[in-house]
């Protein structure tokens, strides 16, 4: 494809990924060591990269020591049932904004952008001020409604920029041949745009799954809390248990990269039609 | 409904993109708009340490936090913590995307790499790293150590300012997936016809890079920018888990200082502000943002 | 293109395009409605009274203890609903602050500070809630602990006092035979184990942070002779013993004495590389060495007064005016405390947490019963001996100056003074005196 070049921009640039990924990689592998140290390891300045023994049984003992699988549990309702709600009121408005005209289109899209202007740390109190009239303080339905809602605009605007992208010819066919909009919208746009709704769907999941503060804030009883919040029983009053922790860590990061990897192609793919056309 | 199906027909017709909308304005009304009004109110009103409402008092808390020292100090944190971390982390981000788009062993391997530190929680790569750059018992000590780079332990965050340079070095490192994947995307749309005429023009590797490739990356490059300003201008777990602002304040940037005033200081008024303020600031880059979109959407129409 | 839809479109499916839109529309609204209206059923127990108490989480193993507690009382307490809240130390300031702002704030309350909501009239008056019995059980220095002008307004918890921690092999390596007694030998002990063990031990363990820097600021200011307060009560913060305390913090920083990162460093990592061995001396709780540690060391006064920092947390009722039946209320308050200062219900969560009673009956009690008990999360049991011991260093202790008005300006004000002078950006003595006046000013 490409003929004759020097080869030194070839070499420094391989030479960079290989520094990236090892800095990329190393918080993992320290994560991954920590994770198998015992408690008096940790602590040993002078330390050791390798722990000396592997205590395996740290990973096991989290399970017991906290209900970690319900935490995982949490987090999969929260961030599968935002991601579905989101996309659900996300996938009309971004067919509206992309093929129709209307009055106020340039103050809804500028709407959907200031939206995201405030993070939900800053709106704390305001969230929870709304969920207590509404009686969801301490309900992962909250969680999805919030997580759904800071996530919309981000699902707009990829799922606009994806059915734009598309020509609107084959929706026009469909309906000459007797489809309503709704169904020439699910029955040809749709499956046209997979690769951009699966953008969406991992973004507004990992948005979801990482969510902190508002989880944080919001859910009080130990059973219905998320991972990400979950893992502060290891961060106690007299206590860093920095090995549970870890070994915890690492359960909450394997779904998400294993869903990453599943659908990395998609991904790009996704990004292109919902990119292009900001 | 019979009677009346003609003048409801017309309604309709001219209501349908707004009840198409209806569902998502539903959900961010609710669950946005509300909180945010309250945080205005709020921004006005007194709060008591334990958090009660007294009722309205103008601009007090504005005046407070204008006239506190550390605001302005944090203020100016956060221009650099957003230009740093999303100018190097779009820079690194288009070289790896780049790279990436070659074809080498391997290639595969690396673009799952690149994955992880987006699928990871925040909290768990900021707690990792806190762990990591500990002087005492840190693991990168313990490293460098055993390789022989360094002879005694080194002290990563003595100042506030290598503390501030560790949290934007791990804001940089989590920032780059997103980057890489959006340059990922905008390399496959460009069509592979414009290399070879700028070979057959004898174009160098850099003439292709400067002249080809990134203008052509321009629109996802935009976009993912404006979006990552939004997100690394306020974004709190990193500084807030490796330093909490301090040592003595210097290192907040506005959202980790308006949570610090709000749950530690108790100073829940003047901490409404500060979002206010924050608000207003990225309001005003949004606009400039909106206005350019929406001229060049009018040119295209 | 657009208007070759609109037309054709228009004219051929305007009626079924209607109806479909209606039903998509019908669908997504129902959907949300049923979300919103799944989460707004549930609540509202018959006849029941309800109880939400929010309890800071002392350790690992704290839910469990209340989560038996819970089944226990409401066996007992049939016409009640209890529900227990733990909050980690971490986040509990927020989650309080939080639900006070939203006027969700909870029926009972453990933190440690509580003049605030008495200024804002949220607390009620222990006499209130207190059975005869219980009041007479809690020592009297803690009951009065709690007072503002005469009224209390909390019960204590539990409490611990701290005091300074030497592991004594890696003294006696670098020379040092006996545990400082003055803040010179602290020094010297320092100095010789810098020399002696280099990297691999940090001699001194320091925590200025947010979290709890005015610990620190009390361990050295009262010891070196100054405080918050001076003889007749009011703020005395920019004293000149206060100065010198601060100047000596910043010393140890620049000496190299210290764990690299005062500022960040909690005092829990600290504790747990005492317990490892790779840190010599630190101040710190009674219970702070890890059950499992094999540390040889001994816990002493602090150097200079020998005067030990006193915690004591509070345990509050917040008003309820909402509620219809206020007598039910407080008799279920009432219940609550009853059943909790129980001696060996109270005694066993003093050997599980690794605290201290605030109660003379248990004190009495686990003085030679401690062995009864176990402690939180593993099978060993308590120790008496500890507890004859500390219970009796109790009185020493100093405490926090928590009934005053301005304490937690006070408490946030320290902490930035040890941050800013040990940063090196301004003197102590300015610092102090900048203090002093925004707080009495």
């Amino acid at each position: 494809m490409k003929t004759k070049k020097s080869p030194w921009p070839r070499v420094a640039l391989y030479l960079f990924v290989f520094v990236m990924c090892v800095v990329i990689l190393y918080p993992y592998f320290v994560m991954f060591t920590t994770a198998a140290k015992s408690n008096d390891e940790m602590y040993a300045t002078g330390g050791s990269l390798l722990p000396s023994v592997w205590q395996w049984s740290n990973f096991i003992d989290i399970w017991r020591e906290a209900p970690v699988f319900k935490y995982l549990l949490n987090s999969i309702i929260v961030a599968g049932g935002a991601t579905f709600l989101a996309i659900a009121c996300g996938i009309p408005a971004a067919y509206a904004l992309s093929r129709m005209r209307f009055k106020g289109k340039g103050i809804f899209m500028g709407a959907v952008i200031m939206s995201q202007m405030f993070s939900p740390v800053v709106l704390l109190v305001g969230i929870y001020r709304l969920m207590t009239a509404m009686h969801m303080t301490n309900s992962l339905i909250g969680l999805v409604l919030l997580n759904a809602a800071f996530n919309q605009a981000f699902a707009i605007w990829l799922l606009r920029g994806t059915f734009t992208s598309i020509s609107s010819e084959m929706e026009q066919a469909a309906k000459i041949d007797g489809c309503g909009t709704v169904q020439a919208l699910i029955r040809v746009l749709l499956p046209v745009s997979a690769p951009g709704i699966v953008t969406t769907l991992i973004f507004v999941f990992i948005n979801s799954w990482n969510e902190y503060t508002i989880a944080l804030t919001l859910i009080s009883s130990d059973l219905l809390k998320p991972i990400t919040v979950g893992i502060n029983v290891f961060y106690g009053f007299n206590f860093i248990k920095w090995q549970y922790l870890f070994a915890t860590s690492i359960f909450a990061t394997i779904p998400v990269v294993i869903l990453f990897l599943c659908i990395e192609k998609h991904l790009v793919a996704g990004l292109t039609s919902g990119g292009v056309k900001g | 409904m019979k009677e009346n199906a003609k003048p409801r027909t017309l309604n309709m017709r001219r209501l349908e993109p707004y009840v198409w909308l209806l569902p998502s304005i539903l959900l961010m009304g609710v669950m946005i708009l509300v909180p945010i009004i309250s945080v205005f109110q709020t921004s006005f009103s007194e709060i008591s340490k334990s958090g009660v409402n007294r009722g309205f008092n103008g601009v007090t808390n504005y005046l407070w936090v204008f006239q506190n020292a550390t605001f302005w100090n944090t203020l100016l944190n956060t221009v650099i913590w957003t230009i740093v971390v999303v100018g190097l982390s779009t820079i690194l981000g288009i070289i790896l995307g780049l790279v990436l788009n070659e074809k080498f062993h391997g290639r595969k391997i690396v673009r799952a790499i690149v994955v992880f530190p987006w699928a990871t929680a925040l909290i768990i790569q900021s707690v990792i790293w806190k762990y990591i750059i500990n002087a005492d018992y840190g693991a990168l000590n313990a490293l460098l150590y055993k390789l022989g780079i360094i002879k005694s332990y080194v002290n990563w965050t003595a100042t506030p300012g290598q503390f501030f340079a560790w949290e934007c070095f791990v804001g940089i490192l989590v920032t780059i997936p997103f980057v890489t994947f959006c340059v990922l995307s905008g390399l496959q749309s460009i069509d592979t016809s414009l290399y070879e005429a700028a070979d057959v023009d004898g174009a160098s590797f850099w003439d292709r890079l400067f002249k080809v490739t990134l203008p052509l990356l321009m629109p996802s490059l935009t976009v993912s920018t404006v979006l990552n300003i939004i997100y690394v201008f306020n974004s709190f777990p990193i500084i807030w888990t490796i330093s909490k602002g301090d040592p003595a304040d210097k290192t907040h940037t506005l959202v980790t200082y308006l949570y610090k005033l709000s749950f530690t200081n108790q100073r829940v008024g003047e901490a409404a502000a500060v979002s206010v303020i924050g608000f207003l600031i990225l309001a005003a880059c949004a606009s400039v943002y909106m206005v350019m979109t929406l001229r060049a959407e009018k040119e295209e129409e | 293109m657009r208007s070759f839809y609109r037309k054709r479109a228009a004219l051929l499916k305007k009626i079924e395009e209607e109806k479909n839109m209606k039903k998509a529309l019908a669908l997504l609204l129902s959907m949300v409605m049923v979300l919103s209206l799944a989460a707004c059923g549930g609540g509202g127990g018959g006849g029941k009274t309800s109880l939400n108490v929010i309890i800071s989480q002392y350790g690992n193993y704290t839910q469990e203890w209340w989560n038996q507690f819970e089944k226990d009382f409401e066996a007992a307490n049939d016409t009640v609903d209890l529900n227990i809240e733990i909050v980690s130390w971490n986040d509990i300031y927020s989650v309080v602050s939080t639900r006070i702002q939203s006027k969700q704030q909870p029926d009972i309350l453990n933190i440690s500070g509580f003049a605030d909501y008495v200024a804002d009239d949220l607390l009620m008056k222990a006499e209130d809630y207190t059975s005869p019995d219980v009041k007479s059980k809690i020592i009297p220095s803690f009951w009065e602990s709690n007072a503002i002008d005469g009224t209390v307004w909390a019960l204590p918890i539990l409490a611990s006092c701290r005091s300074l921690f030497c592991n004594m092999d890696l003294l006696s390596e670098a020379g040092i035979t006996a545990p400082p007694t003055t803040w010179d030998e602290v020094l010297t002990a320092c100095e010789a184990v810098k020399a002696k063990h280099g990297d691999s031990v940090v001699p001194w363990g320091l925590d200025i942070s947010t979290d709890e820097g005015q610990a620190a600021f009390s361990y050295y200011s009262w010891n070196f002779g100054g405080g918050y307060l001076d003889a007749s009560g009011n703020w005395a913060l920019n004293s000149a013993e206060n100065v010198k305390a601060v100047e000596y913090i910043k010393q140890l920083i620049d000496s190299g004495y210290c764990n690299s990162a005062p500022y960040t460093d909690t005092r829990y990592p600290l504790q747990d590389a005492f317990s490892a061995g790779t840190l010599a001396m630190m101040i710190g709780p009674m219970n702070m060495v890890s059950a499992d540690s094999t540390v040889n060391y001994q816990s002493v006064n602090i150097p200079g007064k020998g005067v030990g920092l006193g915690v004591c947390d509070q345990l509050m009722v917040f008003k309820k005016d909402d509620v219809k039946d206020q007598d039910a209320r407080t008799a279920a308050i009432r219940a609550f405390f009853d059943f909790f200062y129980n001696c060996e219900r109270y005694s066993d969560y003093m050997v599980y947490e690794g605290f201290l009673p605030a109660t003379s009956d248990s004190s009495d009690y686990l003085a030679s019963n401690a062995e009864k008990h176990k402690v939180g999360g593993s099978d060993a049991t308590g120790d008496s001996e500890y507890f004859k011991t500390f219970c009796a260093q109790l009185p020493t202790c100093q405490f926090y100056p928590m009934s005053m008005a301005k304490w937690m300006d006070v408490r946030n004000g320290v902490i930035e003074v040890e941050q800013q002078v040990c940063q090196g950006s301004i003197s102590a003595q300015e610092a102090l005196d900048n203090l002093q006046a925004s707080i009495t000013g």
